[in-house]
């Protein structure tokens, strides 16, 4: 199968109008992702709130932005969902609209013991017959863990299974399951879901999905190279900035992310109910916290 | 202070003899063991020593072999975490007299204490004992209860003597947190990851680590500290995915598995400490198995 390598991954917004998706805005997110340093789009992740998307949007955005990337950098759908059934439909769909990867997470709802995580996985990437990557985020998703037995059953199971993007940040598990992993099938790769760059790649990371780059696109840009040449202590200012707007953004979730794109001055409009409308006093707070984040004084405005 | 935390440091197990009393002689040749394969510094009892199955009289009793036997090789702290409070106060004020060059201490964990108590609690030891003081943070362990970023910086605000930190997070938000607000405060506040991982952690500004596998490999532990400090990642890499397998291999009832393994190395320990069990004979034999395809058994110290 193709060697398809994850590299900087930016993860657009959705823009609302009225409630409504604004595709002209979505375009010129698009453009702004590629042309400051995107290597690859995530359609959508959770910033982009895919699980504020019924079936029929997330296709219809998935397609929207194969068509503007137009090739220029590869596009790789989030297929998640908690039934298997429509998980699947939308990895066949991805595989036919043309995106190069696709990633999902556990059905967390069902709280799924290991074997069930398994068939879940395995019929995804059968249907997508595409690189897959293993979303795990146990803090978001009611601490279901994929384990590294797992990720090897899955290796073992599927040859598309490619990586896994890993949000718990716990070195105890990063290093096992590469380590593990690599072992077996060395093209396999671990994508840090958070913008702890510096730990990452030491532990073995090569991928990188960066959500808050809507906001900081040159930080994670500049993050990236430091760490891909191994210059982690020289990253460290870069790393305390990426880190503070990690947590402030882990903090007000999507809505927020949203709040600090408009800050930038490219407005996406508000976040779906039932996440919360941001203003007023919570706008403050967060433009306040963003004047901490040095890195933020040389960031393009507007799109 | 003039106490600086960095490298690989040791926290020796608790050799018991077959009726499970503490086996002191062969506690002096472990500390001497660690001191002399290379320990930056020595801390006990830690988790690994058995600290919660060992009575008072017999840490203090110990505590005093340890400082002993170190004999200012290398600096010295003494673990002072009990469930009692009481406890904890007079196993410092023993560490102290008995001439440890530091102390430590975990958070108060039973009863999930509101930040302001273990700031209280902190605060008491730090300003009742004139002597270095580390932090220890074990919030997986603990359900939660942990030193927060804000937490740590009130502590360095109150105590000059509050040099580093054990962490035990393993966890890169957290560590680099706290790591965040105290290196501007304290350019030497040493970040001590819990069990070596060392690559994660130094690349991120940590000093050193407390070692888990140090009895069985210091050779191994060493190495990767010293690729670390020069930047040799890729055989950090490596070097840490082997310390990975080890840790998973140890970490099932620990130290039991540990104590096992040492047998293998040709330095006994003894047994494990109920309710812990003792490794079996089988279990031996898998750790066995995996030392030798890490290579360990052919590039590291037989016996003592």
């Amino acid at each position: 199968m193709s060697k398809f390598h994850f590299g900087l991954v930016h993860a657009p917004l959705t823009p609302f109008v009225d409630g409504k998706i604004d595709f002209e805005t979505f375009d010129k997110a698009i453009e702004f992702h590629i042309a400051q340093g995107a290597e690859g789009l995530a359609i959508q992740t959770h910033a982009g709130e895919s699980v504020s998307l019924p079936v029929d949007e997330r296709k219809a955005l998935l397609e929207r932005a194969i068509k503007k990337a137009a090739g220029r950098v590869p596009v790789i759908a989030n297929v998640s969902e908690a039934g298997t059934g429509i998980a699947v439909d939308l990895a066949k769909h991805a595989k036919a609209a043309g995106a190069a990867a696709v990633m999902a997470s556990v059905p967390y709802y069902w709280t799924p013991p290991d074997s069930m995580l398994v068939e879940h996985f395995a019929a995804i990437a059968e249907a997508a017959s595409l690189p897959t990557y293993l979303y795990n985020s146990p803090h978001e998703m009611n601490n279901v863990k994929i384990k590294t037995p797992t990720v090897m059953a899955l290796i073992a199971k599927s040859s598309h299974i490619a990586g896994l993007i890993d949000v718990s940040m716990d070195w105890q598990f990063m290093i096992e399951v590469i380590a593990d992993a690599s072992r077996v099938k060395p093209e396999f790769q671990l994508v840090a879901g958070t913008e702890y760059m510096v730990s990452a790649h030491a532990t073995g990371a090569t991928g990188f999905l960066a959500p808050t780059a809507i906001v900081a696109p040159q930080l994670m840009k500049k993050l990236y190279e430091h760490v891909c040449q191994e210059k982690y202590k020289e990253a460290h200012d870069l790393q305390v900035d990426a880190a503070f707007l990690y947590r402030l953004f882990d903090r007000f979730g999507a809505a927020g992310l949203k709040v600090g794109a408009k800050l930038m001055a490219r407005d996406c409009g508000q976040a779906r109910p039932p996440l919360p409308v941001m203003d007023g006093v919570v706008v403050d707070e967060m433009a306040h916290e963003l004047t901490k984040v040095k890195a933020l004084a040389t960031e393009k405005r507007g799109w | 202070m003039s106490l600086v935390l960095k490298g690989v440091m040791q926290s020796p197990i608790t050799p018991l003899k077959e009726d499970f009393s503490p086996d002191l002689a062969t506690f002096e040749k472990m500390v001497d063991f660690h001191v002399r394969t290379g320990a930056t510094a020595i801390s006990w009892p830690h988790h690994k020593g058995e600290s919660h199955n060992l009575t008072i009289p017999e840490r203090k009793a110990m505590a005093e072999v340890a400082i002993k036997t170190v004999n200012k090789r290398v600096p010295i702290s003494i673990h002072v975490s009990a469930l009692a409070l009481e406890d904890t106060y007079e196993l410092a004020r023993h560490a102290q007299k008995a001439g440890a060059d530091a102390i430590i201490a975990i958070t108060p964990y039973f009863w999930k204490y509101p930040l302001e108590s273990i700031y209280n609690h902190f605060v008491k030891l730090g300003t009742t004992f004139d002597m270095p003081l580390i932090a220890y943070n074990s919030p997986d362990y603990l359900d939660g209860v942990e030193f927060t970023a804000e937490l740590t910086q009130r502590l360095l605000e109150k105590l000059p003597n509050l040099i580093g930190m054990k962490d035990a997070s393993f966890n890169s938000e957290r560590f680099f947190e706290i790591l965040r607000v105290a290196l501007p405060m304290r350019p030497d506040f040493a970040m001590i990851a819990g069990v070596e991982y060392l690559l994660p952690s130094v690349c991120l500004g940590g000093k050193g680590s407390y070692s888990s596998a140090g009895a069985i490999c210091p050779n191994l532990v060493n190495n990767l500290f010293d690729a670390c400090e020069s930047g040799n990642w890729k055989l950090a890499r490596e070097l840490q995915y082997k310390l990975s397998q080890l840790w998973h291999l140890f970490r099932d009832q620990y130290p039991s598995s540990l104590k096992g393994g040492m047998q293998i190395m040709g330095r006994n320990v003894g047994p494990t400490r109920a309710p812990l069990p003792t490794a079996s004979p089988e279990r031996i034999k898998h750790i066995e198995k995996t030392l030798a395809e890490l290579g360990i058994l052919d590039t590291e110290p037989h016996g003592w």
